[in-house]
């Protein structure tokens, strides 16, 4: 196996433990997190292919740093949504939303 | 010791950070305890990126991801009035541990499967690639993007501060 492979597999596993996360938890904070590392699985894969190969370097750098950037930009809606949702309805899990009017 | 070596015991310890950070941020019970996985595995990832030469991109994973979003989330976590014996304790079904875990087994399956069976070639070791080249690639052919991403924050920390201060209309 070449070494992008290796980068490729852990970038893999990270994803693969972010979609459990979003899965298996049960607070909005939870599934965050879970987010949060399957976009970090992303930035490590899109590296790992940029400098690994022949290709340009530079687009795979940059856009692991707008992938940051919307990473920050989500995470910042979503304090907002948990902050509403938790004034609303007294704690943050996915399953008290459950109701679409009211 | 030569680098090869070096570079391949690096490659296993911050594989192993991120394996466990990431284990013990989506299994925790304590949320508090989840965040610090995500620390830990965010750090690994960092490492990853110092690995393949990028370290402006290592730099920008601590500053942004350790220094701001893990901040953002635990403001969250502080401003969600959690319970304090773990708001992920409750017990989970069978049905919902057999539900996670495939989403895990199958995507990781393919994927890893994938990554073995396909041969590719990569180079030897990662392109050595300035900050100055990143620099001129933002003011260059990338600019759009960069002035794009600029928008979507402020409009991101628009809504967010308009959602958060809105007042419920009584019913």
């Amino acid at each position: 196996m070449s070494p992008l492979s290796w980068y490729q597999l852990v970038a893999a596993l990270l994803l693969g433990i972010g979609l459990y996360g979003v899965v298996s938890r049960k607070t909005l904070i939870g599934m965050l997190i879970g987010v949060e590392l399957m976009l970090n699985g992303a930035g490590m894969s899109m590296v790992a292919s940029a400098q690994l190969t022949p290709m340009d370097g530079v687009l795979g750098q940059l856009g692991t740093l707008f992938v940051m950037g919307l990473a920050a930009a989500e995470a910042t809606l979503v304090l907002a949504i948990v902050l509403v949702v938790a004034r609303r309805f007294g704690n943050a899990r996915s399953d008290t939303v459950s109701e679409l009017k009211g | 010791m030569n680098m090869e070596l070096l570079a391949r015991l690096a490659f296993g310890f911050y594989a192993a950070v991120i394996l466990a950070g990431g284990a013990l941020a989506v299994s925790s019970p304590s949320l508090i305890r989840a965040m610090v996985g995500l620390v830990t595995a965010l750090f690994g990832v960092a490492g990853m990126y110092l690995l393949m030469d990028a370290a402006l991109v290592a730099l920008m994973q601590i500053l942004i991801y350790v220094g701001a979003v893990s901040v953002l989330i635990f403001f969250a976590i502080m401003l969600a009035q959690s319970s304090p014996d773990g708001d992920e304790a409750a017990p989970a079904s069978l049905w919902e541990y057999a539900r996670s875990g495939l989403v895990f087994v199958v995507p990781v399956g393919v994927l890893a499967l994938t990554a073995v069976l396909v041969p590719v070639d990569s180079l030897p070791l990662p392109k050595h690639i300035g900050p100055e080249a990143l620099g001129q690639g933002l003011l260059g052919p990338y600019t759009l993007a960069f002035e794009l991403i600029s928008v979507v924050l402020l409009a991101a920390m628009a809504g967010a501060v308009l959602v958060a201060f809105e007042r419920r209309k009584p019913r």
